[in-house]
């Protein structure tokens, strides 16, 4: 037991030991114990379960968004169409964008990071593991909360961008907004929590001889878009609040004729919202910067080079906010100063594609489905920053902006940039999630009619937007001759609803097919260079039997292949002798908990709340609270501890230097016995132990 | 080499048919005809500076596209893993980078981009200047119609109160001084000249001007509630003399209603309308019979209280000298419309178009009357219709 005696000036901090090592903080709950079953998945602090909920729950908002996306389309097939009427079209656009970037991409990117930053640097978990599920839970409410709108009278319908005056209840009355307000503000929360704990995890957790220029790109550009997350997230609070205020409060802080400017919320929301742009887009360029190498049989090409210019864009990217504004009238010296930042950040942007196309010269192309998805990325992602380009021409940018123009060019990136990959990802790191493939044929499939009906959907829009169609409309009339293009688009909209069907079916029906002949795809089903290809797939729950050390850049790959003279590719290793088994005991892991699940539901109480009454935030309040309590007395890994088989007292990870050590073998078997009873009587004591608890913070 | 020949003839196809599929997209997207939007058919000398400036960076942006997009076929092709190959036999050589190359595609497209860079500053100062004879004309957006207000004896006062189609004279710049009574809204003539938003408690410049007579379209763009999308407007541009002629017609008040079915309309439109719509020389204190009276002010409108202002609604003086009405939404006169100084006297009125929204506005516009936004659904009987369309054709010359 020598690390719990380790760890002791930890807990005394929240005062009496004795009391902590309680299994039930407060006497309210017991320590989760569930390994398997839904339950497992609620007190999770897993970084692998947490992604994976992420990435599930993303998707089924993705059916959210994608039926509202269907909606707006169906309704502009034809011109002057009655199908939707302009109040319900107002809110289905805005409801398409903010469940877009909110509800999907940011979070299936959150997935991704989640899944694999650990696993790429070698660590146990994250950071904070806890503050991981606390992150996704805040998260998961504040997404139910945001589209219960639905459920009071309609969701938000200003715009995602939602502008200020018509923000204000004057011009819109009605709870959307307000949800919008309180919505954004818990998920903002969520966020800044996974952003920080990220942070944290890479600097801190890399396995030994990791280096920050020995990560993989992915890790990289993961890490870049918290650090994005962190600055970005203040800007958005705060606007958020002020319009809190305002429509709750009665506060005027946009209002001209109360003092106040509707420019305010504008450069606030900008602020934070082109760094949004990148905080939905690097994570999908670290994505295929793992994918192409892989599937080309080469490492990236200049690495330091791709890394310095996700770094670049991330650096510039806070300085070109105000091009989303060149229509607005801020003055011709922030024009011409915005318009100068955002020319010159195409070239970071050059760079990396330039980079992927080399990696893939002189490679031997394999044309999985990810590779696929990765290239059509490179294709696409390419138009999106070449119209992005042409918006730097600032008095150009006037005839451009708030119409089609930009609707083609920002799905070009987002769709055509990040959720492509993020569906070549789950194709990638699918068998090392779940243990199985997803079906390629399908895969194919999917890809190219998601591939079409994209083209098909968002190419005309760049002709449509120069002709002269606004955004935001929720019709058009004949004689503006925009009707061909517009029926072309609703086409491709649909199929690339098929291309969704398509994928859903290959998940089931990999699923089925795995259930009924499992076949293990092994460790390193792809020949891959990374360090989550050395483990067993699905990757077990303590990730790593002993954590690598790492010498050099794609060290998995280094582990099975060395150079000739003449640099070409020798193989040096079998895989089977570089992998692990996955089989380690005794690994001490954190302890699951019911605390971040409690103060998530705290959130949408207080949201509701502020928005209807305030009598209910009290609940709320009273879960926030007894959460934090609950939360500081209970030490992030059980001492009495034995779930998942993985016995053992420890700090675990809140304490990021814990994380990377291992229990000394053989402690386990006896100790074993000795922790069961300790949690026995533990359990017991239960009622006493929690009057002594509550007397203690009392005290404090 | 492997793969070398059919990576040629596969790069080739896709070059081709890139090549003709570019052109058919490209080959009529400029022209105006049926697209009166269409912000690459420039009727004004603002809107051919960006056509000038856009169009080369457009030519540069396609020749990128060609070469990533054909670039990514032709690597597919050309590197393709054959079903012969064997992991371990003859594998790619493992490049890890090369410097010299990514400073050159560092430093070309960023000495590039910098020479772009001077045809955009000088763009961006360019569009804000205005000959020294200009014009000013002040637009007011509100939900969701445009106010625009002409000066001609700069004494501060607005000499001329319409709404959403601005007649301007061709060849001679004009200063569009952009607000808003209510929420952001943007306006943008695209063949005219750029967008530029109207904000509340703020006034900005927009210059622009038209080469040749016509009807130019606009559209609000930034988006502001709930009947944004039909927000349209119209600038009239015509020739100075016609011009001229214009202003005067817009100076001179109207004949007064002189039929029954005329004056029971006026009537009912001050009984009913003129809360928020108005018309010079009317208010809704006034009592019958109602007149134009003498009083008539050579300052226009002075009868009313406050100076020539509309409440919340579009001043209606000379609605039939507008060639649209509804937010630019329909026409009121019938057929293909030119640009002229008095409709009345080249086409017919649209009777039906008016009686159509007098009948139920929120069918041709959607509005949010119970938050006052827009006009209201009066229900107004067929004879009511009738009287009052009788009225509002008066308004004219």
């Amino acid at each position: 037991m020598a690390l719990t005696e380790e760890n002791l000036p930890l807990e005394l901090e929240s005062g009496n030991s004795a009391a902590i090592k309680t299994a039930d903080p407060l006497g309210v709950f017991a320590r989760p114990k569930a390994t398997t079953g839904w339950r497992s998945w609620i007190n999770t602090v897993d970084h692998k379960k947490i992604g994976i909920m992420y990435g599930g729950i993303s998707l089924f908002f993705l059916l959210i968004g994608g039926f509202e996306a269907l909606l707006i389309r169906t309704q502009l097939a034809v011109p002057g169409s009655k199908l939707i009427s302009a109040d319900l079209y107002n809110q289905v656009f805005t409801m398409h964008g903010l469940t877009m970037i909110f509800l999907v991409v940011m979070p299936m990117a959150s997935a991704f990071a989640n899944y694999l930053l650990p696993l790429q640097i070698g660590a146990r978990d994250v950071a904070y593991p806890r503050m991981n599920a606390l992150s996704l839970w805040i998260w998961v409410a504040g997404a139910l909360f945001f589209n219960s709108s639905w459920l009071f009278g309609g969701g938000a319908n200003g715009g995602w961008f939602n502008y200020a005056p018509n923000s204000g209840v004057t011009f819109t009355p009605g709870y959307g907004i307000d949800f919008y307000a309180v919505g954004l503000l818990i998920m903002g929360l969520a966020s800044t929590v996974s952003a920080i704990n990220l942070t944290v995890t890479v600097l801190n957790m890399r396995a030994p001889g990791m280096t920050l220029m020995k990560m993989p790109v992915f890790a990289w550009m993961a890490f870049i878009t918290q650090v994005l997350l962190v600055f970005a997230l203040p800007s958005i609070t705060v606007a958020l609040i002020l319009l809190m205020l305002s429509r709750l409060f009665g506060a005027t802080f946009f209002d001209p004729s109360m003092g106040g400017d509707a420019m305010v919320w504008q450069h606030l929301f900008w602020i934070f919202g082109h760094p949004e742009v990148y905080i939905m887009v690097i994570p999908a360029f670290g994505m295929v910067s793992e994918i192409i190498p892989v599937f080309s049989r080469k490492p990236i090409f200049g690495y330091p080079f791709m890394v310095g210019s996700g770094v670049a864009i991330g650096f510039m990217g806070f300085g070109v906010w105000a091009h989303h504004m060149f229509a607005s009238g801020m003055g011709e010296l922030s024009v011409l100063a915005f318009s100068m930042g955002t020319m010159f950040i195409a070239v970071p942007t050059g760079v990396k594609v330039l980079n992927w196309l080399a990696t893939m010269y002189g490679g031997r192309l394999r044309f999985t489905t990810a590779m696929l998805f990765s290239m059509g990325m490179v294709g696409m992602f390419t138009i999106g920053g070449l119209s992005g380009v042409s918006h730097a021409f600032a008095s150009a940018d006037t005839q451009q902006t708030d119409t089609y123009y930009i609707i083609a060019h920002f799905h070009y990136v987002l769709f055509g940039g990040s959720l492509m990959v993020f569906f070549g990802g789950m194709f990638f790191w699918w068998p090392k999630m779940f243990g199985h493939f997803l079906d390629e044929k399908l895969g194919k499939w999917m890809f190219w009619i998601m591939l079409v009906g994209f083209n098909l959907t968002f190419g005309p829009m760049h002709i449509l937007g120069l002709q002269g169609m606004m955004r935001r409309t929720y019709t058009y009339t004949k004689g503006q001759g925009f009707e061909t293009w517009n029926m072309v688009a609703t086409v491709g909209a649909f199929m690339i609803g098929v291309s969704i069907i398509i994928f859903l079916a290959n998940v089931l029906i990999s699923y089925r097919r795995y259930k009924a002949n499992p076949v293990d795809p092994g460790p390193d089903p792809w020949d891959a260079r990374s360090l989550e290809w050395m483990i067993p797939s699905p990757a077990p729950e303590h990730n790593f039997d002993e954590i690598p050390v790492v010498e050099e850049l794609d060290e998995f790959w280094h582990r099975k292949y060395g150079h000739d003279e003449d640099g070409r590719l020798v193989r040096i290793a079998r895989t089977e002798d570089v992998t692990q088994k996955g089989d380690a005991e005794n690994v001490h892991l954190p302890s699951p908990s019911y605390w971040p699940i409690v103060m998530s539901v705290g959130f949408p109480l207080i949201g509701y709340g502020l928005i209807f009454n305030l009598l209910w935030a009290i609940p709320g309040a009273i879960c926030v609270i007894a959460a934090m309590v609950g939360w500081v007395m209970e030490p992030s890994t059980e001492p009495h501890d034995d779930h998942g088989g993985h016995e053992g007292p420890a700090d675990g990870s809140d304490g990021p230097t814990a994380a990377a050590a291992d229990l000394p073998e053989g402690e386990g078997e006896s100790s074993d016995a000795g922790d069961d009873q300790g949690e026995l009587v533990g359990a017991a004591s239960g009622a006493a132990t929690a009057s002594a608890q509550t007397g203690d913070t009392a005290d404090d | 080499m492997r793969n070398k020949r059919s990576a040629t003839i596969i790069t080739g196809i896709s070059l081709a048919i890139t090549l003709v599929l570019g052109y058919l997209m490209v080959a009529d997207i400029g022209k105006p005809d049926g697209r009166p939007l269409n912000t690459l058919a420039p009727a004004g000398s603002k809107a051919w500076e960006i056509q000038d400036l856009i169009v080369p960076v457009f030519i540069i942006a396609g020749l990128v596209f060609i070469f990533v997009e054909i670039g990514i076929i032709w690597l597919a092709a050309r590197f393709r893993r054959r079903p012969e190959d064997v992991d371990g036999v003859d594998e790619p050589a493992q490049l890890h980078g090369s410097t010299k190359l990514e400073i050159g595609w560092t430093l070309a497209p960023s000495l590039l981009l910098a020479f772009l860079a001077v045809f955009s500053v000088n763009g961006i100062i360019s569009q804000g200047k205005a000959d020294k004879d200009a014009i000013d004309i002040t637009v007011v957006g509100q939900q969701w119609w445009w106010e625009y207000r002409y000066d001609l004896d700069d004494d501060g006062k607005p000499d001329i109160i319409t709404a959403n189609e601005a007649a301007i004279p061709t060849g001679r710049d004009v200063r569009f001084h952009i607000q808003s009574r209510d929420v952001v809204h943007s306006f943008w003539i695209p063949r005219l000249a750029g967008k530029l938003d109207a904000v509340p408690g703020r006034t900005h410049v927009r210059v622009m001007d038209a080469l040749e007579p016509g009807i130019y379209e606009g559209q609000c763009t930034e988006y502001c509630g709930l009947s944004h999308g039909v927000m349209r407007m119209q600038v009239k541009a015509l020739t100075p003399e016609d011009y001229e002629k214009w202003l005067e017609l817009m100076t001179t008040p109207p004949e007064a209603p002189k039929t029954d079915i005329e004056k029971a309309g006026q009537e009912l439109f001050v009984a009913q309308c003129s809360f928020c719509h108005q018309v010079n020389g009317i208010t809704p204190t006034d009592t019958a019979p109602f007149t134009y009276s003498n009083e008539i002010d050579p300052d226009y409108g002075v009868t009313n209280d406050s100076p020539l202002l509309s409440r919340n609604a579009p001043n209606l003086t000379h609605l039939m000298m507008r060639q649209h009405f509804v937010g630019g939404l329909l026409p009121l006169y019938q057929g293909k419309q030119e640009a002229v100084v008095n409709p009345r006297e080249v086409y017919e009125p649209n009777v039906n178009n008016i009686k159509r929204w007098l009948r139920d506005p929120h069918e041709v516009k959607p509005m949010n009357e119970q938050n006052l936004q827009g006009m209201p659904n009066y229900n107004l009987s067929e004879t009511q219709i009738d009287q009052l369309t009788a009225y509002l054709l008066t308004l004219g010359h």
